[in-house]
């Protein structure tokens, strides 16, 4: 008659809707932000070689700008010696008069000194007569080298005669003058002719030492420059640097070229001086590959805006749809506990999840319309059964017979009968009592009293009945008629089958509120298969609605019946304990709460009319 | 010795009760039996009981009726109610007077004992209690106008059924047996007596008239026509109906 739906609970949790989404949320979130990261890293690193490319450049084009307005400069100093008188004068000379006197050579040297006087990083100047004869005006002290058999090969000065004036620039005096502790001399070399008859007079090479071009890169970074010439051969800056010269194409325009060495990455750009035989090399390391901060800044946010993005739709979510889902199944679940359908008052939003409670609504209703016309039914059939039974019976009839007998048995001189008379009169009495549904304990005793000395007579001298019950447990209100078919379940399954005189005792004690009723016999006890049977929440198939056995096992039904009572009365279906020993004993312990005395409202109405 | 009526409509549960009972050890006798309400009103007076065994389904007048009377009436009278018919409006009407125990039938003789143990301890401390206290004198005295006053106030109440000496005495202000002994002095005649001859002259007039027997009865005060028949035949010697069917073979 019960209903009881039971709705699946979501047991694994990996199967929930909340935990699937929140899967879906930290894929979407994992992938959005590896993407980002990836595309952030290429932008990024684009950027860094960009960046860096950029900052070589304005540092090469810097640098080789102002070297070469300090060979202008140098060149144009030249130009000066080149059209001093003094010098002019030693170079128109003839030669026998230079061999002659050093008095020429001293003159020019004077006049040279004069200009040297007033510019600085000028190593020395030499001035080559046509017949080379020579003249040298130091600025240091320092020895020179001259490399006798590179100057009389014919083509030597050849590059100068070839420009007719013009300057260069060339190593080392185009490779005949050497400085005695190795360093590398930038020579302004040209061909001198005099300014007014326009003919060739001689030769000069004005000497530069490196320290020039230190002092340039001593403003920019001097740590990560190398100046070389177009030979590779070092002239100033790191010098750590000059060996990666070596696999770069050398062009007037920046080539760049990315090198791994131990601990770090390099990018080396180059770039060589437009007529010049200069190099200008340029490291930046992978370290010093700086980032402009804004960069860095949307590296941080982009992750952290995905994530925010993530985190509120899956409140959104949760919100607008996983909560409600779990407040509407647990308002349903409310129904699957009671036994009684409510509708859900709770207000749901309007929309798929309101639909869903509107029509779980209807349900309930038309279930509830159903189930009120199946209730009516059957209670108008167990009503109009009752008033037949009723009308039967009229107990009052039977008791003012027994009354009746009674005293006619008295008047015979019967005072056995009378006693038998009696006792049944009481029996009956207590039995019916009046239809209540719970009677105090005192009460049930009287009725097993009874019961049982009425056996007495009826199988002799069978057994005997004990009673251990604690004065306190006598007003308990226990459901009626629960130990008397125990007790006739003792007597017929227990006491009788062994076939010799059995004791039966009752015993009743109050525990934490909980009120403790023992039957125990003395009988033949009850296999492990039977308890479980008779314990079973579920009815066994072989015994049909009035409890008439269909086979032997089956007989246990008035005991199963009985545990069932007692378990809607408790509303818990642990209250039953039975523990025997077969050819022994059985002892069947009922545990019923004081406290709270709620039957499993289950057709009420129905059963107050009995 | 304290006196004990019972009060039921089945003859065999009267008797049932006066044998199966062991009266004299719990110090108590039966004095009388009363088959209907109606009855018991009429011979209460007469027997004087310390305790009634009421049964609730009796005709004419039940049992919460007729102890509804008597509890105004007999305050002193301890009632138990003995019935088959265990409803609770009956009990819920039960609780509301001051009823001595509600009992049910069949009866259990272990049970009627201790419920009678317990009513002879309570009167036995009534009893105390009472003795401690003096008689209280009578302050009206009853002259003969007063019983003639009383004679005429019967004549003309006889028909209310649940007149007895002990509603006259109340109304009139005085102790029941006082009335009862200054009556029968004043008048030669018991009060009961005297109220039966009323209600037995009316009715020989109605017998007369060739009424129904429940008619006369229920005429004459006394709606309970088993009773009713006694006391005729009691008081004329014949039944009502002989009575009838001679007077008006006579006409």
């Amino acid at each position: 008659m019960r209903i009881t739906k039971k709705i699946k609970r979501v047991k694994n949790i990996k199967n929930s809707l909340s935990f699937k989404l929140s899967m879906v949320f930290v894929g979407i979130a994992g992938v959005l932000i590896l993407s980002s990261m990836i595309f952030i890293f290429v932008i990024v690193n684009r950027e860094r070689k960009e960046y860096a490319e950029r900052e070589a450049e304005n540092v090469l084009v810097t640098l080789s700008a102002s070297i070469r307005s300090d060979i202008d400069y140098y060149r144009n100093v030249s130009r000066l010696i080149e059209y001093d008188s003094r010098v002019k004068e030693f170079l128109k000379a003839p030669s026998s008069e230079v061999m002659r006197s050093i008095q020429y050579s001293e003159t020019a040297r004077i006049g040279t000194q004069d200009y040297l006087n007033i510019t600085e990083g000028v190593d020395s100047v030499f001035i080559f007569r046509k017949d080379l004869q020579f003249m040298t005006t130091l600025v240091n002290r320092s020895d020179y080298r001259f490399d006798y058999a590179r100057q009389v090969q014919p083509d030597w000065l050849d590059p100068l005669i070839e420009l007719k004036g013009g300057a260069f620039l060339s190593l080392n005096g185009n490779g005949v003058i050497h400085k005695s502790d190795g360093k590398t001399l930038l020579s302004i070399s040209r061909a001198v002719y005099d300014n007014v008859s326009q003919k060739h007079t001689g030769y000069m090479f004005m000497n530069i030492t490196s320290s020039f071009l230190e002092d340039e890169i001593s403003q920019l970074r001097p740590d990560d420059i190398c100046v070389l010439t177009t030979d590779g051969i070092y002239l100033a800056g790191n010098n750590e640097l000059a060996k990666y010269l070596e696999g770069f194409n050398i062009a007037e325009d920046i080539t760049h070229r990315n090198i791994s060495v131990p601990g770090t990455k390099l990018m080396l750009s180059a770039i060589k001086l437009e007529g010049l035989p200069i190099v200008l090399l340029y490291a930046i390391r992978e370290e010093r590959h700086l980032l402009p901060m804004e960069l860095l800044y949307v590296i941080i946010l982009l992750p952290l805006i995905y994530f925010i993005c993530v985190f509120l739709a899956g409140i959104f979510i949760r919100k607008n749809i996983t909560s409600p889902v779990f407040e509407l199944t647990s308002e349903i679940n409310k129904n699957s506990k009671g036994d009684s359908l409510v509708r859900i008052e709770r207000e749901f939003p309007k929309n798929e999840i309101g639909m869903i409670k509107d029509t779980y609504n209807n349900m309930v209703t038309h279930t509830q319309e159903l189930w009120n016309r199946l209730l009516e039914n059957e209670q108008t059939l167990q009503s109009s059964q009752m008033r037949v039974l009723q009308e039967q019976i009229k107990p009052h009839f039977l008791y003012n017979s027994l009354e009746t007998i009674g005293y006619l048995a008295v008047d015979a001189g019967a005072e056995k009968v009378h006693s038998a008379l009696e006792t049944l009169g009481s029996f009956y009495r207590n039995f019916l009592s009046k239809g209540d549904r719970e009677i105090p304990l005192k009460r049930e005793l009287m009725i097993i009293k009874d019961y049982l000395s009425l056996q007495k007579l009826r199988y002799g001298d069978i057994l005997n009945d004990e009673y251990d019950i604690a004065p306190d447990t006598e007003e308990c209100l226990i459901p009626k008629l629960i130990l008397q078919p125990l007790v006739e379940n003792s007597i017929y399954h227990g006491i009788r089958m062994k076939g010799e005189k059995g004791t039966i005792k009752i015993s009743s004690w109050l525990k934490d509120k909980e009120l403790h009723i023992t039957v125990r016999d003395t009988g033949i006890g009850m296999t492990d298969e039977q308890i479980e049977k008779v314990l079973s929440t579920e009815k066994t198939d072989n015994t049909d609605e009035d409890g008439i056995s269909a086979s032997g096992l089956g007989s246990s039904f008035g005991l199963w019946g009985t545990i069932e009572r007692i378990r809607c009365y408790c509303n818990k279906d642990d209250v039953v304990k039975i523990t025997s020993e077969p050819g022994e004993y059985t002892e069947v312990e009922i545990i019923i709460n004081t406290d709270t005395k709620n039957w499993r409202t289950v057709n009420v109405q129905s059963n107050a009319d009995r | 010795m304290y006196r004990v009526m019972l009060i039921d409509d089945e003859e065999s549960a009267r008797k049932l009760m006066r044998a199966s009972i062991n009266w004299e050890e719990l110090d108590m006798e039966v004095v009388g039996e009363a088959a209907s309400g109606i009855e018991a009103i009429n011979v209460i007076d007469d027997m004087k009981p310390d305790i009634a065994f009421v049964d609730i389904s009796m005709p004419f007048m039940n049992g919460i009726e007729f102890t509804e009377l008597a509890t105004k009436r007999y305050p002193n009278l301890i009632i138990i109610i003995m019935t088959a018919i265990d409803q609770f409006e009956y009990a819920r009407k039960c609780v509301s007077l001051p009823v001595f125990e509600y009992m049910l039938k069949p009866i259990v003789r272990a049970e009627v004992t201790a419920t009678l143990a317990s009513a002879k301890a309570k009167l036995d401390a009534e009893h105390v209690k009472n003795e401690a206290l003096p008689e209280p004198e009578n302050t009206n005295k009853i002259e003969a106008s007063t019983i003639d006053q009383i004679k005429m106030y019967i004549e003309s109440n006889y028909t209310d059924s649940k007149l007895n000496l002990t509603s006259v005495a109340q109304y009139f202000g005085f102790s029941a047996s006082y009335l009862s002994r200054k009556f029968k002095q004043e008048t030669g005649k018991n009060f009961v007596e005297y109220l039966t001859e009323c209600r037995m002259n009316a009715a020989m007039k109605l017998a007369a008239a060739n009424i129904k027997m429940f008619k006369a009865s229920d005429e004459v005060g006394i709606p309970d026509p088993n009773y009713f028949g006694r006391c005729f035949k009691k008081y004329a010697g014949i039944s009502y109906s002989e009575y009838v069917s001679m007077k008006n073979l006579k006409d």
